[in-house]
């Protein structure tokens, strides 16, 4: 009642109804790929909601003071602002350190699912046109996400990630001409100075992390705009989205999905030690620790500087230092081959048409040699980052190693791309519809070239009937291929739901004779799947273990 | 291969576990090496005493251990030999650093980072220590008598001085040429010290003029605090074995986000 | 209805196990509560919120699967592109006849004006490297060191005397009175004259004390690992190794030049100083580097 009528209120204010109704019966489609970008989201609303709480009790500077906290072996040592701040975020704060590791476990997962998503749009074309925009700012979210963790990395003064800004700041150096001015001026003067700590804190808590939100909603604006793209599929085609609609379904899946971030989240941050800067003690130029690694999402950067063979040159008489290529050059060419992919892969292909059903990844094998490719390389300088681990879990020598790694680099990428492209070749011109059911004829004929049956075309079977609800609305249902696919929406007028019909099914026929009044549409129904009978199955258990205990228990009382 | 007379090595408690140390070996790998820890160590003359050792009886349990377990390769009388580096002059500190760590006599072909518990029993090794220490012209550093220090200036020295090859949270770290510096999680106080003094194997050697006797006292008791003996140190959970970002990026992806895919597998439907 | 279901099956089960998640949700927060307010140990608040948004997460899941319709909906998509007729009104009413954008040269001098504030707006950029400061490649080339006759220290602050420095250990030393400077960490320490291969670039004082920069010279990281045997100094970031002996020069790994030497003198009192700057550049390399 009171909903009703606040809700009245703001509509006649605002006139929400249009809009609300078009945004409640919004189509997600179904498959599970779909979800990386919501995963990406909601660790950019926990490393918020923490980061948030952080804030509070971090100091971002670098002026001495005296710790005085918990953690006797700092007790009484004088020390920056930034790091006393964490290391009392960590021993004196209540719940400080179950937030602060949180929010370093976000980040990591963030850039994850970031990658993740990054990889489903890439090998199923999603980039294509019209969604080339979409690429691109994602692109950029990709780098900000990048910084900002770097950034956050590094603030809290401790000698690991002190270490680790030197790098950057050597790497900056690196750059010819003007390196040393970007250096300089980004640090506020010669590593390390005290403008540096004030910098990356504005820059981590403010400045990217509003670009970030800016170019979220752009992102989320854009795919709203365009509506999502969709695997191949009966019913599914570029006038048409399939799937569930936004409510209720798609709200309660994508709160699990939330809720389900906050929870690995909190469970990581609770249960797995992660950067303990208190370990590691307080910068000093003077000082180091081994080994010394960056986070995961910029260790490639690392490997790639401990790989890269020992050269340095002169142009002019002026010095190219060593990081330059492995790093700055690395860096670069690698995200504007990403940024310019759409347009590489226009450049090759005469595909320009517009695409809103997806591809599978087999139909272009050599993207998928590609991605293979780049995967291996990335993975390899990963690997190489951690040289030094590895040459002591193994008691081998580290020369050895890095040596063993710096072929694997040049090599294991072809080999893998050339692997790929077979399966992909395979499956294209086979049957088989995953890797488990491919066969060696189906690998002979990707040698041989040949093309499968390729997608089936639309069933010829189709047909649209309308609907009339009891209480005078309409709806449209399609059926074709096995399949019934219902309007997302109900219409006032039959003259609407034809108008949608024919917009998301041109050519099919309209049943036009009046549907019989008063039978109610039944919804699509679905059979539950083996682990939601799994899940089923153990709650069962649970409850009869439960359920047998309280009995005997009560027996026992009763005695 | 030196076989062990004595049953099962054990002063009690940490001592067994001692062997970690590590801060590298009596240095020398069985084939000879330059022996840096004994700069005086001149294979010594064969004087008076005879070869069969210094003037004691040879009952002594430390002659009698000597010559099963040592003299094979150090010769009769320390003097070294092609197997094994002269004795002469290497200090008590040294012999029983390398005993307590189980990093001699050495059991595989080749001298190893990877310490052990100790062979002998700590009676065994005061013996052997203060047999060896009978051979000319004697002296080198004496086992230090390690009481606890200053835990704040301990964490200082330990960051200026060890945590570059022992890493800032006591796991060790790779060195040059396979070899890698030990962790320190397993050492005691006293061989704390004794490898302080000692240098052994590429660890430098430092005298008290750089680190004084308080100083071995503070970083031997923040040692202490990174083997976690009160348990506060990992206070954030699963440690890890402190090794930084490479583990937890591991962690994030094999556990984090294979949960949330899982998940998210569950939530969505498949491919068709 | 032909079967059981059991207590899990059917929608009534559905209900079961959604409400059974939900409710350990609400133990999970409530543990959450109760441990923080007896002291808060991180491991066990971190279960707790993980139960409770674990609990939550199952059951939306089980809601979303069990009692919600799913898939089997059609969204019409219409074209993007508008028909030329609608976007010929476009263009008629961004670009009629008292339309700015027909004014060329107004159109131009207003860009020539914004772009000009915007170039205008860099200059403040300057200031992030205060002015005061010289400029970059001067900061970069220069180090306390460069004054001359500047004792060498410890990290502690306390001065070095050439007795002090043996041949077992390096000494890490910082210019007096610059304990934090990025650039000048060095060490000295006593090297046997008659194993070295080449000059050390600082000299050779006070029968075989040479001192050099801690800093790589591919990263900056400071080379403070001494391998007291082989007289290598290894760096903890990338795994260059340097020939202390051969002048430290670079002999593994990624770095490239020597470290540069820092030349000394024992004063009157026995202490070391520093003649002058390093004999190039510390640290990572630049354009600039002479």
């Amino acid at each position: 009642m009171i909903t009703r009528r606040l809700y009245r209120a703001l509509d006649s204010r605002l006139g929400t109804t249009s809009v609300g109704r078009t945004a409640l019966a919004k189509v997600f489609p179904d498959h599970w790929t779909f979800m990386f970008g919501e995963l990406a989201l909601y660790c950019f609303i926990a490393l918020v909601l923490t980061g948030t709480y952080l804030t509070l009790f971090f100091e971002p500077s670098t002026s001495e003071k005296i710790y005085d906290g918990a953690y006797g072996p700092l007790a009484g040592s004088e020390v920056s602002s930034a790091y006393a701040s964490t290391v009392s975020l960590s021993f004196d704060v209540r719940a400080g350190l179950l937030i602060r590791q949180a929010h370093h476990w976000a980040a990591l997962l963030f850039v994850g699912a970031i990658v993740l998503h990054l990889l489903r749009v890439f090998f199923t074309g999603a980039f294509r046109r019209p969604r080339e925009i979409n690429w691109v700012i994602g692109m950029t979210m990709l780098a900000l996400a990048l910084l900002n963790g770097f950034t956050g990395y590094s603030m809290p003064d401790d000698l690991l990630s002190g270490t680790g800004l030197r790098i950057i700041y050597s790497v900056v150096l690196s750059i010819p001409v003007v390196g040393s001015w970007i250096a300089l001026l980004a640090f506020g003067g010669e590593f390390p100075t005290d403008a540096t700590t004030p910098r990356l804190y504005i820059s981590h808590v403010f400045i990217v992390p509003a670009i970030f939100a800016a170019l979220i909603s752009l992102h989320l604006a854009i795919i709203i705009r365009q509506k999502h793209s969709q695997f191949p599929g009966p019913g599914r085609n570029e006038r048409t989205v399939v799937g569930s609609r936004l409510w209720p379904a798609y709200t309660v899946r994508s709160l699990s999905l939330a809720t389900g971030v906050l929870a690995v989240v909190f469970a990581l941050g609770g249960l797995v030690q992660i950067n303990p800067v208190w370990i590691y003690g307080p910068f000093n130029p003077a000082q180091a620790t081994s080994p010394a690694q960056p986070d995961w999402y910029v260790a490639w950067g690392d490997g790639a500087l401990r790989l890269f063979p020992r050269i340095e040159f002169h142009v002019f008489g002026h010095l190219v230092p060593a990081p330059f290529l492995p790093a700055v050059g690395l860096g670069t060419v690698t995200f504007m081959l990403l940024y310019a992919w759409p347009w590489l892969e226009r450049w090759r292909t005469p595909d320009r048409a517009e695409h809103q059903v997806l591809e599978r990844p087999r139909e272009r094998p050599w993207r998928v040699a590609i991605g293979a490719w780049a995967l291996t390389f990335f993975a390899v300088l990963l690997v190489a980052a951690a040289d030094d681990i590895i040459a002591r879990l193994t008691a081998m020598p580290v020369t050895g190693i890095l040596r063993t790694l710096q072929i694997l680099v040049c090599t294991l990428p072809f080999v893998v791309a050339a692997v790929a492209f077979g399966v992909a070749r395979a499956l294209k011109a086979g049957t088989a519809s995953s890797l488990a059911e491919l066969t060696a004829e189906d690998v002979r004929a990707g040698l041989s070239g040949a093309d499968g049956p390729g997608p089936a075309d639309e069933a010829p079977d189709q047909s649209i009937q309308l609907w009339r609800n009891p209480d005078g609305t309409w709806r449209w249902r399609w059926s074709g291929g096995g399949e019934q696919l219902t309007s997302n929406e109900a219409y006032l007028s039959r003259d609407e739901a034809v108008a949608a019909a024919r917009i998301a099914f041109a050519g099919v026929p309209i049943d036009r004779a009046d549907p019989p009044e008063g039978v109610i549409l039944p919804g699509p129904r679905q059979e539950p799947g083996w682990g939601t009978r799994l899940a089923a199955g153990v709650v069962w258990v649970a409850l009869a273990v439960w359920g047998r205990r309280r009995s005997k228990t009560d027996d026992r009382t009763e005695v | 291969m030196t076989s062990p007379p004595a049953g099962p090595a054990g002063r009690p408690g940490r001592r067994l576990l001692a062997a970690a140390a590590g801060l590298g070996l009596l240095g020398m790998p069985v084939l000879a090496e330059p022996v840096p820890s004994s700069p005086t160590a001149v294979p010594s003359p064969v004087s008076s005493t005879g070869p069969t050792g210094p003037a004691v009886p040879a009952s002594d349990p430390g002659a009698r251990l000597y010559q099963q377990s040592c003299a094979s390769c150090h010769g009769m009388t320390g003097e070294g030999s092609q197997r094994g580096p002269a004795l002469s002059g290497v200090g008590p500190a040294d012999v029983d650093f390398q005993l307590s760590t189980g990093r001699m006599p050495v059991q595989q072909e080749r001298y190893s980072d990877v310490h052990r518990d100790a062979v002998f029993s700590p009676t065994e090794i005061d013996a052997l220590v203060d047999y060896v220490a009978l051979f000319p012209p004697g002296g080198g550093p004496q086992i230090p008598v390690v009481t606890a220090g200053d835990v704040r200036s301990g964490r200082e020295l330990y960051l200026t001085y060890c945590s570059a090859c022992h890493s800032a949270a006591g796991v060790g770290a790779t060195l040059n040429n396979g070899r890698f510096a030990p962790s320190l999680l397993r050492a005691t106080p006293t061989q704390i010290g004794e490898a302080i003094r000692v240098g052994p194997g590429l660890m430098p050697q430092f005298p008290a003029n750089v680190l004084g006797d308080r100083d071995i006292d503070a970083i031997a008791t923040y040692v202490d605090v990174l083997q976690d003996d009160r348990g506060n140190l990992d206070r954030g959970g699963w440690s890890l074995g402190r090794l930084g970002p490479f583990p937890e990026g591991a962690v994030a992806w094999v556990i984090g986000l294979a949960a949330l895919l899982l998940l998210a597998r569950r939530l969505g439907s498949r491919a068709r | 209805m032909s079967a059981d279901p059991g207590p899990m099956g059917g929608e009534r089960g559905a209900v079961r196990g959604i409400r059974i998640a939900f409710g350990v949700s609400v133990l999970g927060a409530a543990g959450f509560a109760v441990v923080y307010s007896v002291g808060g140990n991180t491991q066990l608040l971190g279960v707790g919120l993980g139960v409770a948004f674990a609990g939550l997460a199952v059951g939306l899941w089980l809601w979303g699967r069990h009692l919600l319709p799913s898939g089997g909906y059609v969204e019409e998509r219409p074209p993007l592109s508008a028909p030329p007729q609608q976007r010929g009104l476009l263009a008629a009413a961004a670009a009629g006849p008292q339309s700015p954008v027909r004014r060329r040269g107004l159109v131009g001098m207003f860009g020539l004006a914004f772009g000009a504030i915007g170039v205008a707006m860099l200059f403040p950029l300057r200031s992030l490297l205060p002015l005061r400061r010289p400029d970059p490649v001067t900061e970069l080339r220069r180090t306390a060191w460069r004054a001359g006759g500047v004792r060498l220290v410890t990290p502690e602050g306390v001065p070095v005397r050439a007795d002090d420095v043996n041949s077992q250990t390096i000494q890490i030393v910082v210019p007096e009175g610059h304990p934090k400077d990025g650039d000048a960490p060095a060490f000295v320490v006593r090297l046997d004259p008659d194993r070295l291969t080449a000059t050390p670039a600082g000299g050779l004082v006070a029968g075989g004390l040479v001192a050099y920069s801690l800093l790589c010279t591919h990263a900056g990281c400071p080379v403070a690992l001494y391998e007291q045997t082989t007289g290598r100094m290894l760096c903890p970031c990338h795994q260059s190794a340097f020939d202390l002996l051969a002048g430290a020069k670079p002999i593994a790994g990624p770095a490239a030049r020597p470290l540069p030497g820092l030349p000394i003198e024992v004063d009157a009192d026995g202490y070391l100083r520093a003649r002058g700057d390093f004999t190039a550049p510390p640290g990572a390399g630049f354009w600039s580097r002479p």
